[in-house]
């Protein structure tokens, strides 16, 4: 790979205008989050719907502004993966734990 | 023998001599930082939920108006210092200098004003009698999860305002590479993309009704 | 090419001049490997002093030294020398040494790179390191003296300041803050070492080429980027419990020392827990792929043969790397957890004990009919593996939830960290030393006062730990200070006073050592040569001891797998990685 191909691939990324579509999805969908806050959901499912718009957000955050899509998709597979196992496992398990203690105190 | 396995190896990515990403290493550096810190962060938030779990009497002290409606400015401002920090990075890329310095102070401006509504916040919510150990509504774990969790963003913010600083700086005097300018934004982004999740949960999940 | 133009570029700097750029505040990543290996010496040896003064109390606890007020020691004083030996021991030896130490100094080299990814950087994180053993030594001097919690630092008493006992005030607050300084330090020498496996390795280097060693160091990067993180973390949050007053880790209702604490409420010990071993797992590999990676490097090399499966050992070392984080509920198994999880826990425990099988195997199939050298560094190597395989299988015990719950907090458990973690790590180490020694100062250890070394630490690490397992069986909690005053605890009082004077002799045995060191450095036998153990790796095609820029400014290209030994067909019996196939004499 010479210089002047490494030179196209940095530059190449989203135009102006979707990097402005892009930003005008993460208002709205902060706006659709601040509705549902609004609307007095049930907690879980509020918790629920609220975790997976913001998992939307990161992952456009990502591959628009932080240039993820734009990148060889081997970045992805070393980066996010890893992260995310470690995430689950820590949420996996503290949880868990968490209700279970919360089952062994006196009533 | 050993030639046709020789010549196979050295046309991957994976060969050596170059980067299998095909980017600077500054930029796979600051990924790694953001990997790591956002550990951190998940484990601060995890943190918080485990304490909700464990204490039924979590408070829900936001009114939708004004804490929320506020809050929701603070990340509206927030993301739209993520957009200029986008213009900048493209200016960069173009090679130019002047416009990359603008958006990249624009970017500031967006930063510390999400810091000064932040922390109009903190202190309104110290007038309620809410601090770090103690807080008129429930457990007081509330106020600890609270200002432990946005102070630790708040603190990320305020290093990026001053990377922000340094870079824009350098960058103007030609010191600088537009991959430096391309870094930094990936870090500023990184620290927009934390609050799309400290801002649902610690605000929207407490909302009074 | 881009990755050139980024710091560790090939043949981009000059040598510096100056006394102070040049070993003070050098970018140099061979004279950082060296800074970082004198901070673990220093360390080592200050944590063994520790351990000395405990060995001296737990053998003859009711005697009168004179070093001690009044002529006995006291409890404070006893956990205090505890929490410190650890705490030492674990962070600024076994992890600094074998990692940051030989790594920053041949991971570059043997990837065919001029320095690390970001020089400027690594120089950051050893003197942020620095700063951090400063500031955990600091913990001595403080009013209350060294904090007395462990090295695991355990909530409530951790995060309740000076009420919970000397130490627990300013000395457990400098140990937190040094320990988060740690955690900045290492991961700025984790993301260091990845970008430079990434991007850095020479032309020819393809994964399936690195030597085992770079493997180890990358897997460890990795697992440091992702484990230090989460401590960072629980730091944070345990500072604020002590500085600020929250109660992360503190339940409320507690009662200390006849004090009711009220102003508390809502924590979570078990959270520390937690958050500290979904860290402390990962660690303890960190602590022992680099050795993993030397033995097989070593085994290799003084057998005369490739390592047994390769890409089964680079399978094997990343499987470790990944089960490391779903295995951390094992430290936790008296915490009252759910049945369930403990169950999980135990199955993925023991899954460990699959790779770590294959490693063991592979290294015995290394062995096998090889034309064996039993020089210092080979006999280390060995050493290795008997004492990863001695402390392995007392885990596998432990990782039965029925019978931790009768194990766990003995001395059972003390001698199989100390085996596996404590001593195989150093022995890796050792190894290491002893191999890379020549390359690194140009002269040999001298080998005759070596293999006394050898046997001496090799037998007295033993009979230090083995009889340890039968103390944890016989009921006999570990971190206890007089073991007079409880009865049954009587009864097995000679074997404690076994273990201290082993460990008399085993430390002892250490300044042997450390007069080799000195001794070789300026009077061993000399070595001029590229490559005195015909070995095959990078390390050894570039002069002794090594330019400033390593490859003097030639990039190399490498033609040949790590571990070609006795390649048939060939006139020599190693065929070094970097050398042209046409090169290659045929027999
Ligand atoms: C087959 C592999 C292994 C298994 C099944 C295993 C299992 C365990 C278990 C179940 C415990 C908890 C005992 C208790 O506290 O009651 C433990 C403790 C420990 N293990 Fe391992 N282990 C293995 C390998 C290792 C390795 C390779 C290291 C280090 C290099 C290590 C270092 C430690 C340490 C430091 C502790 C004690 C920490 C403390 O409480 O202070 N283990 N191990
Ligand atoms: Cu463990």
């Amino acid at each position: 790979m010479n210089d002047h191909a490494h030179a196209e691939e940095a530059h190449a990324g989203a135009s102006v205008g979707t990097n402005l579509a892009i930003w005008i999805g993460l208002v709205a969908i902060t706006g659709l989050e601040v509705f549902l806050a609004y609307e007095e959901l049930q907690p879980t499912l509020m918790l629920t719907i609220l975790i997976g718009l913001s998992l939307v957000k990161a992952a456009m955050i990502m591959s628009y502004f932080m240039h993820l899509k734009f990148e060889r998709f081997s970045l992805v597979l070393w980066l996010v993966p890893a992260m995310i196992f470690c995430i689950a496992m820590m949420m996996i398990f503290f949880f868990t734990e968490a209700y279970w203690g919360m089952g062994l105190r006196p009533h | 023998m050993h030639d046709v396995k020789t010549d196979a190896a050295l046309d991957s990515a994976w060969s050596g001599g170059a980067s299998p990403f095909a980017m600077g290493s500054k930029k796979l550096g600051m990924w790694l930082f953001i990997v790591s810190d956002t550990l951190t962060f998940s484990a601060l938030l995890i943190t918080y939920t485990y304490s909700r779990i464990t204490n039924p009497d979590w408070p829900k002290p936001f009114p939708m108006n004004p804490a929320i409606i506020f809050s929701t400015t603070m990340t509206v401002v927030l993301l739209a210092s993520s957009l200029t920090m986008v213009m900048a990075v493209m200016a960069a890329q173009r090679n130019d200098r002047k416009k990359t310095v603008l958006w990249m102070i624009a970017t500031m401006a967006g930063g510390l004003t999400f810091m000064a509504l932040h922390l109009r916040e903190w202190f309104h919510l110290f007038e309620e009698g809410a601090t770090i150990t103690h807080n008129p509504w429930g457990t007081p774990l509330f106020g600890a999860v609270f200002f432990g969790v946005t102070g630790m963003h708040m603190t990320h913010v305020l290093i990026g305002v001053i990377y922000l600083g340094i870079v824009a700086t350098g960058y103007g005097r030609g010191k600088f590479s537009a991959e430096d300018v391309e870094v930094n934004g990936l870090y500023w982004h990184f620290v927009d993309l934390v609050w799309m999740f400290v801002f649902p949960l610690v605000y929207l999940m407490s909302v009074k009704y | 090419m881009v990755t050139h133009e980024n710091g560790g570029g090939h043949g981009h700097h000059q040598a510096p001049t100056g006394f102070i750029r040049k070993y003070v505040f050098s970018i140099d990543h061979k004279v950082i490997g060296i800074q970082y290996l004198c901070l673990a010496l220093f360390s080592v040896f200050v944590g063994m002093a520790l351990s000395a003064l405990m060995r001296l109390h737990l053998g003859w606890p009711n005697a009168h030294w004179s070093i001690f007020k009044g002529g006995l020691m006291t409890p404070e004083q006893y956990l205090a020398l505890m929490t410190m030996h650890g705490t030492i021991m674990v962070f600024m030896v076994l992890t600094t040494a074998p990692q940051s130490g030989f790594g920053n100094y041949f991971l570059p080299i043997q990837i065919g790179a001029a320095d690390m990814a970001f020089p400027v950087l690594n120089m950051l994180s050893f003197w942020t390191t620095m700063v951090s053993l400063l500031v955990m030594i600091a913990a001595f001097f403080v009013a209350g003296g060294a904090p007395i919690g462990g090295w695991t630092s355990y909530p409530p008493l951790s995060a309740l300041g000076e009420m919970a006992g000397p130490g627990q005030g300013a000395g457990e607050t400098l140990w937190i803050i040094g320990l988060a300084i740690f955690c900045g330090a290492s991961l700025m020498g984790a993301l260091n070492f990845i970008t430079t496996l990434i991007d850095l390795r020479a032309k020819g280097m393809t994964l399936g080429r690195l030597p085992l060693t770079c493997w180890t160091w990358f897997v460890t990067a990795i697992l440091g980027l992702l484990a230090f993180g989460v401590l960072l973390a629980a730091c944070i949050l345990l500072l604020l419990d002590r500085v600020a007053g929250t109660s992360f880790f503190i339940p409320g209702g507690l009662v200390i020392t006849d004090q009711v604490i009220t102003w508390h409420k809502g924590g979570s010990p078990l959270l520390w827990q937690h958050l500290f071993w979904f860290f402390g797992h990962p660690e303890v590999y960190i602590a022992i792929l680099p050795g993993m990676g030397v033995a097989s490097h070593l085994l290799s090399t003084f057998s005369r043969k490739p390592v047994f499966g390769y890409r089964a050992m680079v399978g094997a070392i990343c499987g470790i790397g990944f089960l490391g984080f779903c295995v951390w509920g094992h430290h936790m198994f008296i915490s009252g957890m759910s049945p369930y999880s403990a169950f999980a826990f135990s199955i993925l425990t023991m899954t460990i004990g699959v790779p770590s099988a294959i490693k063991t195997f592979n290294w015995l199939g290394t062995l096998w009919g090889g034309k064996i050298t039993f020089n210092c560094a080979m006999l280390f190597a060995l050493g290795f593996v008997s004492l990863f395989v001695s402390g392995g299988l007392s885990g596998l015990f432990l990782a039965q939830p029925a019978l931790d719950l009768y194990l766990h907090d003995g001395y059972f458990v003390v001698a199989h960290f100390h085996l596996i973690m404590g001593v195989a790590a150093i022995f890796g180490m050792f190894a290491g030393l002893y191999f890379w020694f020549p390359k690194m100062f140009g002269r040999f250890l001298n080998e005759g006062i070596g293999k006394l070394h050898f046997w001496l630490t090799f037998i007295g690490v033993y009979a230090i730990f083995m009889p340890m397992h039968f103390l944890g069986l016989a009921g006999h909690p570990r971190r206890y200070f007089d073991t007079t005053a409880v009865e049954f605890l009587q009864k097995l009082q000679p074997v404690h006073v076994f273990i201290s004077i082993a460990a008399f002799i085993t430390i002892g045995a250490q300044l042997i050592f450390l007069f080799n060191f000195f001794y070789s450095l300026y009077a061993g036998k000399e070595c001029k040569e590229e490559n005195p153990w015909h070995a095959t790796t990078l390390e050894w095609s570039i002069p002794t001891p090594p330019p400033f820029d390593n490859f003097a400014g030639v990039e190399p290209v490498v033609y040949h797998g790590p571990y070609e030994f006795s390649v048939p067909g060939a006139a020599d019996d190693y065929i070094p990685q970097h050398l042209a196939p046409n090169l290659v004499k045929k027999a």
